[in-house]
């Protein structure tokens, strides 16, 4: 988004009272090999789902902590989103689903070798959670453990 | 989205963020984070534009190179457009007078529908099958089916389709129907007009379609009753 000064005075309002947790500490794990030798996840919370998996769910209290899996080799067409929220415009996800969910460009680096490869699987989220704890506590560290299982080096995490 | 990368480093695993919300950012201070000046939906740049969607990429990518954290660095690119409130836009005098009554004599939203169904399976086999149609599992030449749920629900608040999954509530399920027309409606205009501003896409389904008066009649209907959810519901319909 555009520094919150230069937005309407609305906008602004949104963004300013949208629960936001605060953390003091930060995790850090340097990644231990070279980025071309490495294994990268694509995470979303763009709300997607592979068309035939279940869409997510607008009314769930607290927004939907759950997750989906995509395949990375998963084609543009395969992909839909069940985003819940009216606050952004979807017409460019429509265009291009990689200017949200870059697929195409992760196999573009794969073969210019900047990273080594790509994971079996992508995991989405939703987004504009407004109690995020379930994530935290459940569905976040399920993911975790099954990007390890794959021998995921990185996880680039891509909002919407 | 950054507090998954609290969880994942936390796990063990390097992340790095895109940060649409720079205040967000600050606050949660996820370990790598890369803030882009572009509106919501719009994370890595424009659409169709891979080299701008690359150079964010490598801009977040690089910030591997940092030796501790967190990092909040900011993309260095202009930002779009602001946030589009699509329903906003008001129709115009001439175009309610195109549309009319949409039980009348002008268009109905069921035959509206049809007529773009050309237009829209042209963008789909333009876009090697990309659409973002397909979350009622309701193919889109049985939309006319849909779009008479909608007319039912418009009239008396009281309509189900009997290819809801029993555990999807019929508020969600209109909600699913609704972005799949809409989707059909906007992925057909691009397909008519490839050069169309977002804006101007808007502009044309909310202010000159029979479809969207019938979208805006279903939320004011959700709108009358008192039922929350409902109301919640409304105003997901109409963006």
């Amino acid at each position: 988004m555009p520094r919150l000064d230069a937005l309407s005075e609305v906008e602004r309002k949104t963004i300013t009272f949208f629960p936001c947790m605060e953390f003091d500490g930060t995790p850090w794990v340097p990644l231990d090999k070279p980025l071309s030798e490495s294994k990268v996840a694509l995470i979303s919370t763009a709300g997607l789902h592979v068309r035939g998996d279940k869409p997510f769910i607008s009314d769930f209290k607290g927004g939907d902590p759950s997750f989906r899996v995509i395949p990375s080799n998963s084609k543009p067409g395969d992909i839909l989103q069940s985003h819940v929220s009216i606050g952004f415009d979807h017409t460019g996800f429509y265009k291009d689903i990689n200017i949200a969910f870059p697929i195409d460009r992760l196999r573009e680096l794969v073969e210019r070798r900047v990273i080594g490869s790509v994971s079996e699987n992508y995991y989405s989220f939703m987004g504009a959670i407004r109690d995020p704890r379930r994530v935290i506590d459940n569905t976040g560290p399920e993911v975790a453990q099954l990007l390890k299982d794959e021998g995921v080096d990185l996880a680039f995490l891509v909002p919407i | 989205m950054s507090v998954l990368g609290h969880v994942f480093e936390g796990a063990g695993i390097s992340t790095v963020s895109v940060a649409l919300v720079r205040e967000h950012a600050e606050k949660v201070k996820p370990p790598r984070s890369l803030f882009v000046p572009f509106p919501y939906g719009h994370t890595l740049g424009k659409p169709n534009d891979a080299e701008l969607q690359h150079s964010v990429i490598a801009a977040a990518l690089d910030l591997l190179s940092r030796p501790s954290g967190p990092v909040l660095a900011d993309f260095d690119g202009e930002g779009g457009p602001g946030l589009i409130q699509a329903s906003a836009v008001q129709p115009s005098a001439a175009s309610i007078q195109r549309t009319g009554n949409r039980t009348g004599n002008g268009t109905n939203p069921a035959d509206e529908l049809t007529s773009m169904r050309e237009l829209y399976e042209r963008w789909v086999a333009d876009h090697d099958g990309r659409t973002m149609v397909g979350l009622s599992g309701i193919p889109q030449r049985r939309f006319r089916g849909t779009v008479r749920f909608l007319e039912e629900f418009a009239e008396n608040g009281g309509a189900d389709m009997k290819e809801r999954p029993e555990d999807v509530s019929v508020p969600q399920y209109l909600r699913y129907c609704v972005d799949d027309i809409k989707a059909f409606y906007y992925e057909a205009r691009m397909a008519q007009r490839s050069k169309a501003t977002e804006e101007e896409i808007h502009t044309w389904f909310w202010g000159e379609t029979a479809m969207a008066k019938l979208i805006l009649d279903v939320a004011k209907r959700m709108n009358e009753t008192d039922d929350s959810e409902l109301k919640s519901f409304a105003y997901g319909l109409a963006r």
